[in-house]
């Protein structure tokens, strides 16, 4: 018997009703994340189907959505401001899901937001242009931040070398912002999209309006761990300060609750649907969506921003044995925008593209070569899920094996 | 002056009508039998079916819908969508279609243009055509229902086609389509003036006086609409009115 | 009447969409592939879509042209459509010169490349164009077009047209690029429809029934 990596479950098991698999990891704590930590995946009933897709069902019979508005009217009628300041900070960074947040709660539901964006590593040019167009088109107030690309470089290779998680840092700093900057103007309400619950983590998570306080508690900030090191150890072998950390240190759970923040999802609101939020964008903030495939999946308008993005999830397919593409028709299938069976094809046409367009600028922000990136991947492979046929790396599992094949 | 064919473009995937923007982000509509009753009924000229999914399944399932629609629809119908071989393009005459679209496989292979025209004559030989303009300013052919580049000039393939033996180009702006904001004049007219087989506008069109400017300006013979019709924006007979109006010679049902 | 109605299935064509349209206006419709099936016929309707010379080959393969000719002389009424309606010319241009099969005295010729003005003609002719009378007839009566009005909008696709060397062949016309191109012929009981009744709407479909009840 193999033994599997992070704690995975030892058998890989495919949901019946969409494509994700049960290695899929369910968010963690990212300043917590260490080398073996055992990773928490998503649950599977005993008809080998997912959280994800059970919560769908409860979105479209359980749940009284009148009734969720009216919540969201009653917290909004609390908080909006009367004199001009801005009364809700919306995370994001103008893609499809953020555009449509921040719009509708300005134009629709009358609030005063604030935008708040933690920059991508490096922008693509639709991201720019979709950045540009949500608060020029979109009509909405801006604060871009920027952290300092030195130290964010040193952890993104870290990160990728000791976690083969290259995203881990930007994930803890972008978390961090929304609140952060709304505690620093005094803006009590800050509001994200969907909540990740629908993807399948805790799925009592999805149950409650607001964001857990363990992604903010943290006691002694030399002890969060950024890129698999604490930030002690980083400060010690490198000349990196403490000063430095400032935007990866989370503000405590007391001191949000003193300045009164709370952090909310409008997918507890509203029922949530990626592809109307692609409309409602397109339509309302100058959103495109992007010319040509993403690599790795089929879809153009997801997560387009950002050029590192493609290897987040290459290093995804590499520890959990999915990749993009499955992680798109997952959603799709859930929404019923596409078909299981449509879903299989992608996957099975998408999953495992290597990110060629942008492997060169990956490999340049790290300051990793081509052979030590590849023998870090296969550091991380784990023997339950990868195996070595004549020379390549083939999956022993996928969605789409005993498939019938079509021509 | 002829006639100008006005076209309902019916995008397909499995047994639903499904409708994009940018060919992205494919909502599900209904019935497409339903919505192509409705507009034989409305006085529709053509009308153009494409299975989306076709190139991911490597076959074309719209033999079915076909073979459905003509036993209630009857003027012409176009279908495309995963189209690969002379076998292909038989199966579909046979169940219905007057004539065929075909898009990836001709980029692929083009002297399947030439072998399906040779076999069943240019008229039946749509080439469809999905552009986009790129930042030097001219226009490139996408495949796959735009998801993949292929670094062909729109205009020179379209004149390759037409040497092939295409008989028609069904001309799709992916930067228009589903944006309701005109259509693009320029591509339109780059194209009619390269080729002399008649061009279909299809992408982009929000309201009649946009068909009204691919005609005048353009310089097409026919014109596709999808959202519009689909969402029941305008009507077929209001577009052919205001068509009328303006001195396009069109076909005005009195049934 | 009778309402049966044979079609004539050669391997080329849109077979299904002719059957339909003279289902839609009641007809019961038998398709056949022999010769059994054509000398049976008590109306025959040959379409066709695609080239002269290979549609002519298939005819020829297993002697249906010669079922069809022998069946036109015996006076049961045949209806060709569109590629169907070049057949029953004596020749065609169309990629060399081929034989017909010789029913109406004429010849098949391509459309023209320049319209009167002068100016190049979109070829293949794809689209909806009016019927007009042709010659000096002053109606339809007493012929498949009898409940068609005079411009009627019908659909045309094709890059050859039907020229009968005797002018009184040729009911009605459709006008190209100012050029005249034969819609509509019939010498006694042979019919053709350059056009495709079945795809025209419901003023095609008046015209297979029609067709029926002559």
């Amino acid at each position: 018997m193999t033994k599997a990596f992070f704690g995975l479950p030892e058998q890989v098991v495919f949901c019946k009703r969409c494509v994700i698999s049960n290695q899929r990891p369910n968010s963690t704590v990212e300043f917590k994340n260490i080398k073996d930590e055992k990773k928490a995946t998503i649950n599977f009933d005993e008809n080998e189907v997912c959280d994800a897709c059970h919560y769908q069902d409860t979105k479209a019979t359980n749940i009284d959505w009148k009734k969720r508005e009216d919540a969201l009217n009653r917290l909004f009628d609390l908080h909006r401001s009367d004199n001009g300041d801005y009364d809700i900070v919306v995370p994001g960074s103008g893609g499809k899901d953020s555009a449509f947040a921040s719009h509708v709660l300005k134009y629709k539901y009358g609030m005063n937001p604030l935008t708040v964006t933690w920059a991508p590593h490096k922008y693509t040019e639709i991201g720019w242009k979709n950045f540009e167009n949500w608060i020029h088109e979109g009509g909405l107030d801006n604060m871009l931040f920027t952290p300092n690309g030195k130290l964010h470089q040193y952890l993104t290779k870290e990160a990728f070398t000791n976690l083969l998680h290259p995203f881990q840092p930007f994930i803890v700093g972008q978390r961090i912002i929304g609140p952060m900057m709304a505690a620093k103007f005094n803006i009590k309400l800050v509001m994200y999209g969907e909540n990740q619950a629908e993807y399948g983590n805790n799925s009592d998570e999805n149950y409650i309006p607001t964001m857990d306080r363990k992604f903010f508690s943290v006691d002694d900030p030399m002890d969060i761990m950024l890129g698999g090191k604490s930030i002690r150890d980083i400060i010690s072998e490198t000349d990196f300060k403490l000063n430095d950390f400032k935007p990866y240190i989370p503000p405590t759970a007391d001191y949000l609750e003193s300045k009164g923040v709370e952090v909310h999802y409008l997918g507890y609101y509203l029922p949530w649907d990626p592809q109307e939020c692609y409309y409602y964008a397109t339509e309302h903030t100058g959103f495109q969506s992007n010319s040509e495939r993403t690599e790795g999946t089929y879809s153009k308008y997801s997560s387009i921003d950002d050029k590192i993005d493609m290897f987040h999830y290459l290093t995804t397919l590499v520890k959990f044995g999915i990749g993009r593409a499955t992680y798109d028709a997952a959603q799709e299938i859930r929404n019923n925008k596409i078909t299981r069976e449509e879903g299989i094809q992608l996957v099975r046409k998408f999953d495992e593209e290597f990110p060629k367009k942008y492997f060169k600028d990956f490999l340049k922000y790290i300051s990793v070569t081509e052979s030590e990136f590849y023998s870090i991947l296969d550091e991380f492979r784990s023997p339950h899920l990868w195996e070595k046929r004549d020379g390549e790396w083939v999956l022993k599992h996928a969605v789409w094996h005993n498939q019938e094949r079509l021509k | 002056m002829q006639n100008t064919r006005v076209i309902a473009r019916l995008d397909i995937k499995g047994p639903n009508l499904i409708k994009g923007i940018h060919l992205e982000g494919l909502r599900v509509l209904g019935d497409p039998h339903d919505f192509a009753k409705k507009y034989y009924i409305e006085g529709i000229d053509e009308l153009v079916y494409i299975d989306i999914v076709a190139s991911l399944y490597g076959r074309s399932k719209l033999t079915e819908i076909v073979k459905n629609a003509a036993k209630d629809v009857f003027v012409p119908m176009t279908v495309g969508g995963g189209i690969r071989s002379v076998e292909d393009v038989r199966d579909l005459l046979r169940a219905g279609a007057d004539k065929v679209a075909i898009s990836t496989a001709a980029v692929e292979n083009p002297d399947l243009i030439r072998d399906v025209s040779r076999f069943f004559g240019s008229q039946c030989m749509v080439l469809s055509l999905e552009a986009k303009k790129q930042p030097d300013s001219m226009w490139e052919v996408y495949t796959n229902s735009g998801r993949e580049r292929t670094n062909l000039n729109a205009i020179d393939w379209a004149k390759q086609a037409e040497e092939l033996g295409a008989g028609e180009i069904l001309l799709t702006s992916i930067d228009a389509e589903g944006t309701r904001k005109g259509f693009d004049l320029d591509l339109i007219k780059a194209i009619t003036d390269a080729v002399t087989i008649p061009v279909i506008a299809s992408g982009g069109m929000g309201k009649a006086q946009d068909l009204i400017d691919a005609v005048t300006i353009g310089g097409v013979k026919a014109v596709a609409m999808a959202d519009i019709l689909h969402y029941g924006r305008d009507s077929i007979l209001d577009i052919k009115n205001t068509m009328h109006e303006n001195n396009i010679p069109v076909r005005l049902s009195h049934e | 009447m009778s309402n049966l109605v044979t079609v004539l299935d050669y391997g080329v064509g849109n077979i299904l969409s002719v059957a339909r349209g003279f289902e839609a206006v009641g007809a019961s419709v038998n398709v056949t592939t022999t010769v059994e099936g054509i000398e049976n016929a008590q109306r025959l309707i040959l379409p066709g879509v695609g080239a002269f010379a290979a549609g002519m080959t298939e005819l020829k393969k297993n002697h249906l042209d010669s079922a069809i000719i022998k069946l036109a002389h015996s006076g049961v009424p045949l209806l060709g459509i569109c590629l169907g309606m070049q057949f029953l010319m004596d020749s065609s241009e169309e990629f060399g010169e081929t034989a017909g099969l010789g029913l109406i005295p004429g010849k098949v010729l391509p459309i023209p490349p320049n319209s009167h003005d002068g100016d190049s003609l979109i070829v293949p002719h794809i689209g909806w164009s009016g019927l007009e009378l042709s010659g000096d007839k002053k109606n339809w009566d007493n012929s498949i077009l009898v409940n068609t009005p005079v411009h009627s909008d019908v659909y045309f696709v094709h890059s050859f047209f039907s020229q009968p060397n005797n002018q009184d062949h040729q009911l009605a016309h459709c006008v190209y690029g100012g050029n005249s191109l034969s819609a509509v012929i019939c010498k006694e009981n042979v019919m053709g429809c350059q056009f495709h009744p079945e795809k025209s709407g419901l003023i095609g479909l008046n015209i297979l029934r029609t067709f029926l009840s002559i």
